[in-house]
């Protein structure tokens, strides 16, 4: 897998070229971890709002509305990795 | 069983003869030897080391989350110590290198060929980068070019290369 095999995918509209290397990018090189990985950050960000604590909404609404979605981007590969963490189930060998 | 080999067979054979007509200056030639005691500065340039970072010179983490890699590179003064280092990196087992930096980043020992005079001096700044990168092409054209660049501006008349 390439850049370029990437973007041959987008302008062919393959989801699924895309959807695998997101999850073995997030798996370390293996798809089904990778989809674990995807559900354990979800689940992690579940459970953290589950007792509807406070949060600061006026910051993510602000944040969606003033930065562009390229910053977004990366950030929601941050939020993954930060979760993933968080979670206590570490499968990557080095430490983000 | 098959019979062990009395002597070790080159598959191919010549192949590194005329390696430098297939690839100028890829395999060092006798003309090319640069002698190292005579203060000549030595670089240990890092490709693939990637994930250190100086606390002591600051500067952003490298970008481990980003899906088509980081494509920036980190100077390293030469006269750091392992522990102002940090490494930065998920890809790869680190808990080696934790223990000791040198296995993927031997400054140590490069400072320790300085003071025995076996090379002359290392460059004011080594050199990191991650090897995540999903662009060769771009790996190339920028950070590839780049580090070159401040690698000559150093002053380096060697480099050593450290994939981690």
């Amino acid at each position: 897998m390439s850049l370029q095999y990437l973007k041959e995918a987008v302008a062919c509209g393959d989801s699924e070229k895309l959807i695998r290397y997101v999850r073995l990018h997030l798996g370390d090189g293996n798809e089904a971890h990778g989809r674990k990985e995807i559900d354990k950050a979800w689940i992690e960000a579940l459970k953290l709002l589950l007792d509807m604590p406070e949060t600061d909404r006026e910051f993510v609404l602000e944040t969606l509305r003033n930065k562009e979605p390229e910053t977004l981007a990366h950030l929601f590969f941050h939020l993954h990795f930060y979760f993933v963490q968080r979670s206590g189930e570490w499968i990557h060998d080095g430490t983000l | 069983m098959t019979a062990p080999f009395d002597q070790p067979r080159q598959l191919r054979p010549g192949l590194w003869e005329t390696v430098n007509e297939r690839y100028p200056g890829s395999m060092l030639s006798k003309s090319d030897f640069v002698p190292l005691a005579p203060a000549k500065a030595g670089v240990g340039v890092s490709p693939d080391l990637r994930q250190l970072r100086g606390r002591a010179a600051g500067g952003t983490p490298f970008d481990v989350v980003h899906p088509v890699g980081d494509y920036s590179f980190r100077r390293v003064p030469s006269h750091c110590k392992p522990s102002d280092l940090e490494i930065h990196q998920i890809k790869y087992p680190t808990r080696g290198a934790h223990r000791d930096l040198n296995v993927i980043f031997p400054i140590e020992r490069l400072q320790e060929l300085v003071s025995e005079g076996v090379v002359g001096a290392l460059t004011a700044n080594l050199f990191s980068f991650i090897g995540y990168n999903m662009d060769p092409e771009r790996l190339e054209r920028t950070l590839s070019e780049e580090i070159a660049d401040a690698v000559v501006a150093d002053g380096a008349d060697i480099a050593l290369l450290c994939p981690a």
